[in-house]
């Protein structure tokens, strides 16, 4: 990547015809605009307008027209659901089942590859083939070494003398099984975000250190990891923000279930407005888990802001 | 710390003291990094295992995929699941689909945010920083609160069980923006000055001197666009009921039931359905793990 | 060579439906089912019969997953304007389809050229299918909820009359006295079993039927109210846990394929479900029989759980042609309704339900009877197989007879589950 200038570095445009420039700036600035915005207008600026315009009213998916009106009702009906509320635990449950795992092993894989001489492309190969894999593989998969009696997991199990349980048929055992699988899946990209970052760490500061006497675990937990902290927030606020909009292999892999047990938000979203019928109400739940996501990027933003001054 | 690492000039490529000092350096810990090494190609074995499972499971015949308990070993090795499930043809349609789409959407992508990044980047004109953050604001909408009126929009429009459902809604895509006006602040403008002075329109720059510039900026934003808009399972399935229209992962997702306990055919369909995107990361290995990095040290 | 050919060509119809929105393949029939298992393979059967006697239609058959799944994907489809031109449903979610003006209606006239007018379908089954006075469906089946029992250990514990059948079990007492001979004298593991754990649908059938021998109502006005008889619902519930927990004639954690395996292996002279299973037994090649559902609480009126598979049109403009093709398959697959019957279902169709072959099906025609007491889900929007409806309910009864929850704790959850439902606005 070639070096950045800060944003604001424009050159001025020369003086002379300043005013008339502009306004030929103007309308090419609009010709060129205009392609973009108006998909943006039309398919994203839009939609979150008329999705917080339905929150309002009880509309339904197979009737025309907004529904009667529910005011903030909807809004008061999702916050009192226990529904809406078990399904929040289980999108949280999951980025807590799956976020570390995915930044420690990441890092820890990363580190050992950074050592590695050769072989690097293997490795990233190896890591990073599943994540290129599209959900519905990935679940179907993953179903398949789940299943009872038949499938791999509960075979090499067995083999050492361990009853499995019934993983995505078992409430207690169905969110940690789609972790897992998740893992296994997405922990390439946190791979390569730190190889990248690990490989432009200088030696020279592992030098300076092997000199001082550090050993090699010394280094890591005093150069390493410090230097990495950027790379750390990003693949973990990436991870927890991306988990926040959970739904492809949950719906896959067991549709909620069993008995709801694993439903998350965004699939109570789906239910709701798309099985359910009750696009007003679905709304609100998406409203208020928009809200949530902006939150949690806010935070981010703060921890990001205060890194940047810290350095 | 003394030393700061924000910013990306160190180059990728060690220069002849660095590598000399490096090799130094490698010696010294050859013992933990032969053991680091030994522990990585074993996890890496292990991250291999789901995927050879499943092409060990759909080299059997359906028959030998219930037997209790699972083995690796195949009696009768045979292609036939591959067979039936490309000869049933309805994965020829989801590969005409995922491609349709992920195709029109990567260059509408491409095309639409570069020109609207060029303005921002380039031209003068009242009102551009409302602009810039009105579009940036769009990164913070996340899609589940688009899936509900957007149906209804497509449903009203009907414009449902088409591929314009899918590749209208993904193209207006913020963030490719974001990372268009990025590259382009970055760009020299000598070139573009004099090209200027010569009396060239904004147009003709934009084609003939900046899209060109614009390599790496153009792949990443292409690829990633790409492989995110084939990998995309909720709007399809909402949009897509059709199964002669269905994308890869839409029809995957939607039959996955009707095999039955043929496991075979099961593995076979989920790995052609896979192979695609397995061939796109192969050959554009580079430029995706780059695109990585590069966000990254982005931060 | 041909196929490459076929497969281009193909692929332009599709592009070019992918694009403008058409129809891809006009003159083809276009058929959606949920039956997965055994019933996905005798279906399977009738389809390629189907093709065989009409070559000059092009055919599509497309199997998704059984409940909630597969009723969103029709709806969305049949909003997204291409439905298939045949879909499935079960008689209790009709109500649902009608409010929503997803389905075609099917005039008389239409259907009397096809042959099927309304003398042909039990009165139930008819009743089934009109909703507000007109007809939006055929009735194929009725699938009640039976009793299967294990020859073998029956014998052994003198439950079999002279001719080889099962005695009444008739009365709460007598079943009960019938499963612990089972259990004793039989030398079966259990008395019974039937799903617990995972499983809503079973649990909820398994109350239905004893709830409405009582004469108990869950529902009024569509769905708007709740109107659970306590005292009777207790009394199902005591009795269900009686069965599991305290007699421990029944075992108390056990879960779909579970129960099928420990029933065809026999170490449980019982075993309830719908009649579905009975190709998974004759598969398993073990002595077994059915029956009705006993009428433990009934008295002279008897009454099972019991859902209809019905055909139904999808709406989409009002296309004669279409409604043509689509009744034609309709018929052909009503006319192998003697297939269909092999796998335990009760024909709709009375030409084969009155006739001999059917009469002469054992163990089918045993509990051919069910049909007239047969007592469907109550009609609401959230209501019908594998709904919202069954999984509060179900997931209720599961706890109380796996001994996890006391009835009233239960029954006190179901009802204020249910209330939140019924006192949500209707979307239809």
């Amino acid at each position: 990547m070639t070096t950045q200038t800060s944003a604001g570095g424009r050159t001025r445009a020369p003086a002379a015809p300043a005013p008339q420039r502009r306004r030929h700036d103007d309308r090419t600035a609009w010709t060129f605009l205009i392609p973009f915005l108006v998909l943006y207008l039309l398919f994203v600026i839009g939609p979150t307008v008329y999705a917080f315009i339905l929150s309002l009213f009880n509309g339904s998916l197979v009737k025309p027209g907004l529904g009667s009106w529910a005011g903030l009702g909807n809004y008061a009906e999702a916050v009192e659901s226990s529904e809406f509320w078990s399904s929040l635990w289980h999108t949280i449950y999951f980025t807590i089942l799956t976020t570390p795992p995915l930044v420690v092993l990441a890092f820890l894989f990363a580190l050992l590859a950074d050592r590695a001489v050769r072989g690097r492309a293997f490795f990233r190969v190896a890591f990073f083939l599943p994540y290129v894999l599209p959900s519905a593989v990935m679940a179907l998969i993953w179903i398949w070494i789940y299943t009872p009696a038949l499938g791999l997991a509960e075979g090499w199990l067995s083999a050492i003398g361990i009853t499995a349980p019934t993983w995505l048929g078992d409430p207690n055992w169905a969110m940690p099984s789609v972790a897992m699988a998740t893992v296994w899946w997405t922990l390439g990209f946190n791979f390569v975000l730190y190889l990248a970052g690990l490989q432009d760490i200088p030696r020279e500061l592992y030098e300076a250190a092997a000199i001082d006497g550090a050993g090699p675990v010394q280094q890591i937990f005093r150069i390493t990891i410090p230097l990495l902290g950027r790379t750390t927030t990003l693949v973990v606020v990436l991870q927890v923000i991306a988990s926040l909009k959970i739904f492809d292999q949950i719906y896959l892999m067991t549709s909620g279930g069993p008995n709801f047990s694993t439903i998350p938000s965004l699939e109570y979203i789906y239910d709701q407005s798309f099985t359910n019928m009750r696009i007003g109400y679905g709304s609100a739940v998406s409203m208020l888990l928009f809200v949530v996501i902006l939150a949690v990027s806010f935070v981010w933003f703060g921890i990001v802001r205060r890194q940047e001054s810290g350095v | 710390m003394a030393i700061a690492t924000t910013d990306t000039t160190l180059s990728v490529a060690p220069t002849g003291r660095e590598r000399a000092t490096a090799a130094a350096y490698d010696r010294r810990n050859k013992l933990f990094n032969r053991t680091c090494t030994g522990v990585l190609i074993a996890f890496a074995l292990l991250w291999l295992v789901p995927v050879a499972w499943a092409i060990d499971t759909a080299l059997k015949p359906n028959a030998e995929t219930t037997k209790v308990p699972p083995t690796w070993f195949i009696e009768n090795p045979t292609l036939e699941s591959f067979k039936t499930v490309l000869q049933q043809g309805d994965i020829w349609k989801w590969y005409l689909s995922s491609f349709i789409t992920s195709a029109a959407t990567a260059a509408g992508t491409v095309l639409f945010a570069s020109m609207a990044a060029y303005a921002l980047s380039r031209l003068h004109f009242r009102g551009r920083n409302w602009v810039f953050a009105f579009i940036l604001a769009g990164i913070m909408i996340p899609g589940q609160v688009l899936i509900v009126p957007l149906f209804r929009e497509f449903d009203t429009l009907h414009l449902l069980n088409t591929y314009w459902a899918v590749i209208l809604p993904q193209v207006p895509t913020a963030i490719a923006v974001f990372i268009f006006v990025q590259f382009f602040d970055g760009l020299p403008r000598e070139l573009e000055e004099a090209a200027r002075v010569d009396g060239a329109s904004a147009a003709r720059i934009y084609r003939t001197i900046v899209m060109p510039l614009s390599r790496p900026a153009v792949s990443a934003v292409s690829i990633f666009t790409f492989i995110w808009s084939w990998n995309n399972l909720l709007w399809p399935l909402l949009v897509l009921t059709n199964p002669n229209l269905m994308t890869i992962q839409v029809g995957l997702a939607t039959v996955q039931g009707s095999y039955g306990i043929r496991y075979a055919d099961v593995m076979a369909s989920a790995l052609l359905g896979g192979l695609p995107l397995v061939l796109v990361f192969l050959l554009f290995q580079r430029n995706i793990v780059e695109g990585i990095a590069g966000t990254g040290l982005k931060g | 060579m041909l196929a490459g050919t076929g497969l281009a060509l193909g692929g332009c119809g599709t592009l070019g439906a992918g694009i403008t929105g058409t129809p891809v393949a006009p003159g083809t029939v276009t058929f959606w089912d949920l039956f997965g298992g055994g019933d996905g393979v005798r279906m399977a059967d009738m389809l390629t019969k189907f093709q065989q006697g009409h070559p000059e239609l092009g055919f599509q058959h497309v199997t998704l997953a059984w409940g909630n799944p597969y009723y969103t994907k029709l709806s969305l489809a049949t909003l997204g304007d291409q439905p298939p031109d045949v879909g499935v449903s079960h008689a209790s979610r009709l109500s649902t389809f009608v409010g929503s003006n997803l389905l075609q209606e099917l005039t008389p006239d239409v259907l009397a050229k096809h042959g099927l007018t309304p003398d042909k379908f039990s009165e139930k089954a008819m009743q089934a299918v009109t909703v507000n006075g007109k007809q939006y469906a055929v009735p194929l089946d009725t699938h009640p909820f039976v009793l299967f029992y294990n020859t073998d250990i029956c014998k052994k514990a003198g439950l079999l009359d002279a001719d080889g059948n099962l005695k009444s079990m008739d009365g709460p007492d007598t079943f009960v006295q019938a499963l612990t001979a089972a259990q004793k004298q039989g030398g079966a593991q259990y008395g019974g079993v039937v799903a617990i754990t995972n499983e809503t649908s079973t649990n909820w059938r398994f109350f239905q039927s004893l709830y409405s021998q009582l004469g108990g109502q869950m529902l009024a006005d569509d769905g708007t109210k709740v109107v659970v008889d306590e005292a009777k619902a207790l009394k199902v519930l005591n009795y269900l846990r009686d069965l599991t927990v305290t007699k421990k004639l029944m075992p108390p954690n056990v879960d779909y394929p579970g129960a099928i395996a420990l029933f065809a292996s026999g170490k449980a002279g019982f075993y309830i479900q719908g009649e579905w299973e009975i190709s998974t037994f004759q598969t398993a090649k073990m002595p077994f029989s059915m029956t009705l559902f006993p009428n433990v609480f009934g008295g002279d009126k008897y009454a099972v759980q019991a859902d209809s598979h019905t055909l139904v049109v999808p709406a989409r403009g009002n296309d004669p042609t279409r409604t043509e093709h689509a009744l034609t398959f309709i018929r052909s697959i009503l006319d192998q309704s003697l297939t269909w019957a092999k796998g335990g279902h009760i024909p709709a169709w009375l030409p084969v339900a009155n006739s001999t072959e059917y009469k002469q099906l054992k163990p089918q025609s045993n509990y051919a009877a069910a049909a007239a007491g047969a007592v469907y889900d109550p009609p609401a929007w959230y209501s019908g197989s594998g709904s919202n409806f069954e999984i509060i309910t179900g997931s209720a009864i599961a706890t109380v007879r796996a001994g996890q929850a006391s009835p009233e704790a239960a029954l006190k959850g179901m009802i204020a589950n249910l209330q939140t439902y019924a006192k949500t606005p209707s979307p239809v």
